[in-house]
């Protein structure tokens, strides 16, 4: 069995006592920034990026994706113990979860949610390993063509799944694709909006961009919000939940699953989406939905499930197509990069040791999760007691150190306050900024493969729809937007994804 | 007479999106376009700001005929805090070197809250410029200078 040689390489890779090292440091600090709400795993992993750069490619690799599962994990113990998510993605762990807690079941909530995310996270890896190799090798044949309308099909689906308004989305994606745009172009050498700064002359960085608009606009717009914050304050006990509450759990855990795994594969498939949908469809097949907002166990494992499937299955585009599915992914692209690995299709068959390596290591992960995680959880709380105010500064600097530390450039430092004022701004008019990060990072591969495929027709826009996967794929385009527009798909995307 | 309404979450948005694309079509002005079957440098960057203009455009419109959410107050205290903490480190760090860089830039953010104790603020101010200094110049070995050159 091929499938199960594979995974037997990368445990092998997996469990090497420097990379159990990474993983472990990786899981931890990413359930801590979890744990904690207002930094999110994107500019901790920005931050990170400097560190990795002289370690080995499988163990940066190991470690960034931990940092990024176990964000996860942390954000639902904020969202039980405190009513307040974590991460996004916890949001609506907070409705069931916190109930639970106030009826002194915050041991169950938080061993249930420990449980279906290990259970999401095995089935997700193997999925992970029974999808990549042929999606890989399907992804040996696309040609330029066939890439421009794959890439088409990653903007638009980050469009349509992202919150709020679709034309502001799509605003959005091409405003990153402006900027994309920036720098001296590869085919002609002229230098385009460089303003002429040297520092641009190479394109606009990543990390500044993502922590001014991520971490430092969300900084300010908390800060303007009245805090509030309390800890149950409650012992944490009974944390192996009784068996019927496993037999309770465990269909809605399957179904979260399943549901998450296909939700994470989708190109711009946002944290928030497989949760959001797995809590909608638990409470439709419930036979008693009145019992949700009160503590019922399944909106707990269903939705957590799902969010940790999805959070691992979103690495598939990455490993196969060397296409990032969510700003965080396009992170772990630039880490590839800096240490000279080109993503793409390739990837798996020139360093099948890397790749099945951090897919190994995402099972050993969650089984340190479980096991570290529970006894953990007093650590967890205290640090929810280090008050706000001492928090943001210390994010604010270490914003600027990493963004300095990624080229050295004090230009980096600026441009992320740029783009933090930009951030606020979108916040004030009410527009998320992920779509404008996918298409900056996006953008000079859709260039380069819509010149590459026009030249190989000769200017012949039709051969698009010609070739036969790249119809399939712009098919699903047209259906994605056609979706958008009819009145009764839209009322109902509004209120699957109103909280 | 009644006055209109407007929605200026859409018309701020869509200012700023015709700002930026006006920006863009005049930086590039120069580059040749080429042919779709030869494109030149200029021909993404025209077909992507004509389609930002025409975005622009849309919510402008949009936002002079319906009424619309209003836009939350806007805070000047956190914002400008934490711009000019930003500010301060870009400014000092490579002169004043990291350690005094960071004391001033963590000092600066704390003043976007009435919350900051100033003691407090001043002692966690220098026990983070002390670890930041331990971890990215002595274990990362990032080139930046420690103290002022």
């Amino acid at each position: 069995m091929e499938l199960f040689d594979n995974l037997l390489m990368g445990l092998s890779t997996a469990v090497q006592l420097k990379n159990l090292g990474f993983c472990l440091v990786g899981v931890l600090i990413g359930t801590a920034i979890g744990v904690l709400p207002g930094i999110g795993p994107i500019p901790t992993i920005a931050l990170l990026l400097p560190f990795t750069f002289g370690m080995e490619p499988a163990g940066a690799m190991i470690m960034l994706a931990g940092i990024f599962y176990g964000a996860q994990y942390g954000g639902s113990t904020t969202a039980i113990l405190v009513n307040v998510p974590g991460e996004t993605s916890s949001v609506v762990t907070c409705l069931d979860g916190h109930q639970m807690a106030r009826q002194g079941k915050a041991g169950t909530a938080l061993a249930i949610a420990a449980i279906s995310s290990f259970f999401a996270g095995t089935v997700a890896t193997v999925v992970i390993a029974l999808l990549s190799v042929p999606l890989a090798a399907l992804a040996l044949k696309f040609t330029a063509v066939e890439y421009f309308s794959l890439l088409v099909l990653g903007l638009i689906a980050a469009v349509v799944l992202a919150h709020g308004s679709v034309a502001r989305s799509l605003a959005m994606v091409f405003l990153g694709l402006l900027l994309g745009l920036i720098g001296i172009d590869v085919s002609s050498g002229a230098a385009r909006m460089t303003f002429g700064v040297p520092e641009l002359s190479d394109g606009i960085d990543f990390v500044p961009v993502a922590m001014g608009m991520f971490g430092l606009a969300e900084i300010i717009a908390n800060l303007e919000r009245p805090a509030e914050r309390r800890v149950v304050s409650q012992k944490v006990r009974d944390l192996i939940p009784s068996r019927a509450d496993l037999r309770a759990a465990f269909p809605a855990m399957v179904r979260g699953t399943m549901l998450g795994s296909a939700l994470g594969v989708l190109p711009g498939g946002g944290a928030a989406l497989p949760p959001f949908s797995s809590y909608a469809l638990e409470k439709k097949l419930a036979k008693d939905p009145s019992r949700f907002g009160h503590g019922a166990i399944e909106g707990v494992a269903g939705p957590e499930a799902a969010n940790n499937a999805g959070a691992q299955t979103s690495f598939i585009p990455l490993l196969t197509l060397g296409i990032p599915a969510n700003a965080l992914m396009a992170l772990m692209i630039g880490a590839l990069m800096m240490q000279g690995i080109q993503p793409g299709p390739q990837i798996m068959r020139e360093q099948p040791q890397l790749v099945w390596g951090v897919i190994a290591s995402m099972w050993v992960g969650n089984l340190m999760l479980l096991v570290i995680n529970l006894p953990l959880i007093g650590l967890w709380v205290s640090m929810l007691k280090v008050p706000y105010r001492l928090l943001f500064p210390a994010i604010v600097l270490f914003c600027c150190i990493g963004t300095y530390g990624i080229a050295n450039s004090l230009f980096n430092v600026w441009l992320m306050l740029g783009c933090a004022a930009v951030g606020y701004l979108f916040i004030k008019v009410g527009v998320e900024p992920a779509p404008l990060l996918l298409g900056l990072v996006l953008g000079p591969q859709l260039e380069e493969n819509f010149r590459r495929a026009m030249l190989l027709s000769e200017g012949d826009f039709s051969v698009f729809l010609t070739r036969p996967i790249s119809a399939l794929l712009l098919g699903a385009v047209a259906l994605a937007l056609l979706a958008m527009l009819s009145p009764a798909i839209l009322r109902r995307r509004q209120e699957a994804l109103a909280e | 007479m009644t006055r209109r309404a407007l929605d200026w979450r859409d018309l701020i948005l869509g200012l700023f999106l015709v700002a930026v694309a006006t920006g863009a079509l005049w930086m590039t002005r120069r580059l040749p376009i080429g042919s779709a079957a030869d494109m030149g440098p200029g021909y993404m960057p025209r077909v992507v700001s004509l389609a930002l203009l025409g975005f622009g455009a849309f919510f402008l419109l949009r936002g002079a005929r319906h009424a619309g959410a209003a836009i939350e107050p806007v805070h000047l205290r956190p914002l400008l805090a934490v711009l000019l903490a930003v500010g301060i480190f870009a400014l000092t760090a490579e002169r004043l070197g990291l350690a005094i860089a960071s004391v001033l830039t963590v000092l600066l953010a704390g003043l976007a809250t009435r919350e900051t104790r100033p003691l407090e603020s001043i002692g966690f101010a220098i026990l983070l410029s002390g670890l930041a200094a331990l971890l990215f110049v002595k274990v990362l070995a990032l080139p930046v200078p420690l103290w002022p050159r």
